[in-house]
């Protein structure tokens, strides 16, 4: 009933995860298989029929179920090729954040003392940076292609997860459990990562689902204005960006990229939010009492 | 009568069904008398404390034949006229007197804010307030008002508390563990402060409290609990004097004492049941640790019966008649201190002081911790460091285990220079290895038992196999008392006892030479307490193993150690044999503890007068 795997079992047994958890795995699945799953090449151009209606309107046609853009190209299809970038940039930025900042942070708050006076000053250097600004100007300079945008993403949001994790690792390490690893001949390095590691590893799940929903945000403003991905790749920022010219005509080709990133965004948060309330234990109040 | 209970019980709604946590408690309180509630954690005592103040938790249910004050039906009153009942006529002592008050007003705000609720005006209030505060005997009171709680000790704020709970002269005054979290001299104080002031306002009290020593000097009426059953009701110096209920004999046997004859303690088995386990227990809740239970027992609940005058049991005709299955007299076992080994541990003028050094905008003041303290202990020795909360007996703990390092003078280990942590780190924690202090800290919930007393194997260089592993901790728990089932749990799934258990063998993994215990009783029960007492006593005689052995407990002290250090202001201010320590002390403080402690003769007078000194 008690310990790590109950934690596991309450995780599962959480709405919010069943359901977040739910909705990502789709995703996930959709971005891997998205060549087996659309219907045409994201880059086709039908140019007889730019700006067709979806099925259900008037003048819809099976062949493009979300209709096409300006240009022609399936949106279905673009929608999933897209899903392959936002989910990339989703997984790999979350994970690097988290190794960069939960690094740094464990360093801060095991060590304390002028590695934590230097971090911390760090990250409060860096948050004073309006976050957009800052990865705008690193895509400047690095310029476009997937693999800086997580770089970029990397770079910026660090110290989201630096800050929080700092502060539990502190927590921890006061616990008497420490000073004992430390009395059964751990060196500095296994307590690290046998004994804290493993007490923050909950926050950190929770910290990077919600991140993947930032980097959904942040990837899609980047291709937007057009410094992610390379032009012919599909993402939803494109997908928006282009629509704009023709969303009175053909609202859908903007809306469904719109709502992917809400789907995602909204997949994140209740994955993350779940997690908190199921590991966290001021609110993982079970009361055993019935009234 | 002042209040009078008959039949007084409480259930909980759990998912298996409505538990009785509380049965049929009666008792009455006198105007001017004291009752005292004596049980062991999770007996209930405070349970009875919350139904006065209407106070249940949610889904717990209070139902009682009679739960009168001065006439009227507690259980029944009216929000409104409770509300106009407590903190007037009825009023609270708390156990933690420093999250008792709001930290961030001033205690003179918080004390006029009551007094506007008793209706004194505006105008007299401050006068009031220094007025009751020189009452507690509290120096210059009128600059107390303007502190904040956390400018003051523990002491001074449960003294400030007291003035509050008096100042509307109660007629009842409810104190749930006044003394808990103060030091031994503090409660000598307090105890004395609340007699004091009871007798001067005619005030009934219940006195809430886990010492049974400490109750039969304060009270005149004891009620003992376990599980939610009173188990014996009477004056205090008959319940204390001779005990009937096999419960109390046990309470009263578990407990060390500070003179006569040392003996071997005797410790009950197990542990009080939990509240899960309550529902699957219609009879008598002690009787599986109770040694003279028969089969009927735990199926009949017993009445109350009458042993001597107003004394009551609760139990069979074995129980009230006093008897119990075996009285231990068993005179305790020396352990001999191998002297041939020589010394494990010689400390040279060892001090710590923290902070001093000049930061960048403010100068901070250093802090000495531990001054001048030079001792040596030999290979096999228990020594005993005993000394009030901020004395500075953990900190020379941390520096003999080397996780600080001294600001000057030497530490030498089994003949090893050892004053710096670093150096010989291997060979120092092979030597010397710590039991903390609270196990639900030093254990690391996500590790399993068997994981957690094994856990120096882990370490580098000495990848040890599974079977190895399993192996020696299956070893550790028959050494440490406890059955092999525990091996996978984890210490979550433990009661504190096992917990300190599985605290004890991991530090004897190593097979350390010295063992450093840091307050490591003081979070038990008193019948637990013993178990773990009586486990350190075979340890020492099996391992040979030295023991230095801190505590603000005495009596603990001299059950264990032949040897006391005694600490004050971060100095060893008297050393030498214990027994010659504690029954001639030459030092004013070791004197001053000694007489903060409850004697065991109820008949001496405690805590004595001179207690009489405000202090500031």
């Amino acid at each position: 009933m008690i310990g790590p795997g109950a934690t596991l079992r309450r995780c599962l047994g959480e709405p919010r995860v069943q359901a977040g958890g739910a909705l990502m795995i789709v995703l996930l699945l959709v971005a891997v298989f998205a060549p087996i799953l659309a219907p045409h090449d994201p880059g086709d151009q039908d140019l007889l029929r730019t700006l067709a209606p979806p099925v259900w309107t008037f003048g819809g046609d099976w062949s493009y179920p979300l209709g096409t853009d300006s240009l022609g190209r399936d949106v279905l299809s673009r929608l999933i090729f897209g899903a392959r970038v936002a989910m990339r940039v989703a997984l790999f930025a979350a994970l690097g954040a988290a190794a960069l900042g939960s690094a740094l942070a464990l360093i801060a708050g095991y060590y304390g003392g002028w590695a934590d006076w230097i971090i911390g000053r760090a990250v409060d250097v860096w948050m004073s940076f309006p976050p957009v600004i800052l990865s705008l100007i690193l895509m400047v300079g690095f310029g476009a292609g997937l693999n800086n945008v997580i770089v970029a993403i990397i770079i910026v949001d660090w110290t989201r997860f630096c800050r929080v994790v700092r502060s539990e690792v502190m927590t921890v390490t006061k616990r008497d459990y420490i000073p004992a690893a430390r009395l059964a001949g751990f060196t500095h390095m296994q307590v690290i990562l046998k004994e804290i590691v493993p007490a923050v590893t909950p926050l950190l799940l929770t910290l990077v689902s919600i991140e993947m929903g930032i980097a959904v945000v942040v990837e899609a403003i980047l291709s937007f204005v057009g410094l992610s991905v390379e032009p012919d790749v599909a993402a939803w920022g494109v997908m928006i960006a282009d629509a704009r010219q023709s969303m009175y005509e053909a609202p859908w080709s903007l809306v469904a990229p719109v709502f992917a990133i809400f789907v995602s965004v909204l997949a994140a948060n209740l994955l993350g939010d779940g997690l908190r309330r199921s590991v966290d234990p001021r609110l993982a109040q079970r009361l055993v009492v019935v009234r | 009568m002042l209040l009078d209970v008959a039949d007084l019980n409480v259930t909980v709604g759990l998912p298996a069904g409505r538990v009785a946590v509380l049965r049929d408690i009666s008792f009455t309180v006198e105007p001017g008398r004291i009752l005292g509630l004596v049980g062991e954690s999770g007996a209930g005592k405070s349970m009875i404390g919350r139904v006065v103040a209407g106070l249940l938790p949610p889904a717990f249910r209070a139902t009682a034949r009679r739960f009168s004050f001065h006439g009227q039906e507690l259980l029944d009153l009216s929000p409104t006229r409770k509300r106009a009942l407590l903190g007037d006529r009825i009023a609270f002592i708390p156990q933690e007197p420093l999250s008792a008050l709001n930290p961030v007003r001033t205690v003179g705000s918080q004390f006029e804010e009551h007094l506007a609720r008793l209706g004194v005006p505006r105008g007299q209030r401050r006068a009031r307030t220094a007025q009751a505060l020189g009452e507690v005997r509290l120096a210059r009171p009128e600059r107390l008002l303007d502190l904040y709680p956390f400018q003051l000790s523990g002491g001074m704020c449960q003294r400030v508390l007291i003035a509050m709970a008096f100042s509307s002269d109660p007629a009842l005054v409810v104190a749930d563990e006044p003394t808990t979290a103060l030091d031994v001299t503090t409660q000598a104080h307090i105890v004395s402060l609340i007699r004091k002031l009871q007798e001067a306002h005619n005030t009934g009290v219940l006195f809430i409290t886990h010492d049974l020593r400490l109750a039969a000097h304060l009270c005149d009426e004891i009620l003992v609990l376990y599980a939610g059953d009173a188990v014996e009701r009477g004056p205090a110096k008959a319940v204390f004097g001779e005990p009937r209920h096999p419960y109390t004999r046990a309470l009263k046997q578990a407990t060390p004492s500070l003179t006569g004859p040392r003996r071997r303690l005797e410790a009950l088995p197990d542990v009080m049941p939990g509240i899960e386990a309550l529902g699957a227990m219609p009879g008598c809740r002690f009787a599986s640790r109770c040694p003279i239970a028969d089969p009927q027992c735990a199926r009949a609940f017993a009445p109350l019966a009458e042993v001597g005058e107003n004394h009551w049991v609760r139990g069979t005709r074995l129980c009230t008649s006093g008897a119990t299955g075996t009285v231990s007299r068993e005179a305790l076992p020396r352990v001999q201190p191998q002297a041939a080994d020589g010394t494990v541990l010689r400390l040279d003028r060892v001090a710590k002081i923290y902070g001093g050094r000049r930061s960048l905008w403010r100068k901070r003041f250093p802090v000495t911790a531990v001054q001048g303290a030079s001792f040596s202990i030999a290979s096999g020795e228990a020594v005993g460091v005993v000394g009030e909360s901020g004395c500075g007996k953990s900190t020379l703990a941390r520096l003999i285990m080397g996780l600080e390092a001294p600001s000057s003078g030497s530490i030498e280990l089994g003949g090893i220079d050892m004053t710096l942590p670093s150096p010989f780190w291997r060979r120092r924690i092979q030597l010397a290895q710590m039991i903390f202090q609270d196990p639900a800290s030093a254990l690391n919930p996500r590790r399993r038992v068997g994981n957690l007393v094994t856990q120096s194997l882990e370490t580098k260089g000495r990848t040890a196999g599974h079977v190895e592993r399993r192996q020696r901790a299956l070893a550790l728990l028959r050494d440490t008392g406890l059955p092999e089932g525990l091996l996978p749990r984890f210490p979550a799934q433990l009661s504190g006892g096992q917990r300190q258990r599985v605290n004890i063998a991991r530090a004897l993994c190593a097979e350390p030479r010295l063992l450093i215990a840091d307050e490591i009783v003081s979070g038990l029960d008193v019948s637990v307490q013993a178990q773990i007492l009586n486990l350190l006593q075979r340890l020492r005689r099996e391992h040979g193993v030295a023991l230095v052995f801190i505590s603000h407990d005495l009596s603990v002290v001299r059950y264990l150690c032949e040897r006391v250090l005694v600490m004050h202001d971060g100095k060893i201010v008297e050393t030498g044999p214990t027994e010659e320590v504690f029954s001639a002390p030459t030092h004013p403080y070791t004197r001053a503890l000694l007489a903060a402690v409850p004697p065991d003769d109820i008949a001496r007078p405690w805590p004595s007068d001179r207690d009489r000194e405000t202090i500031s």
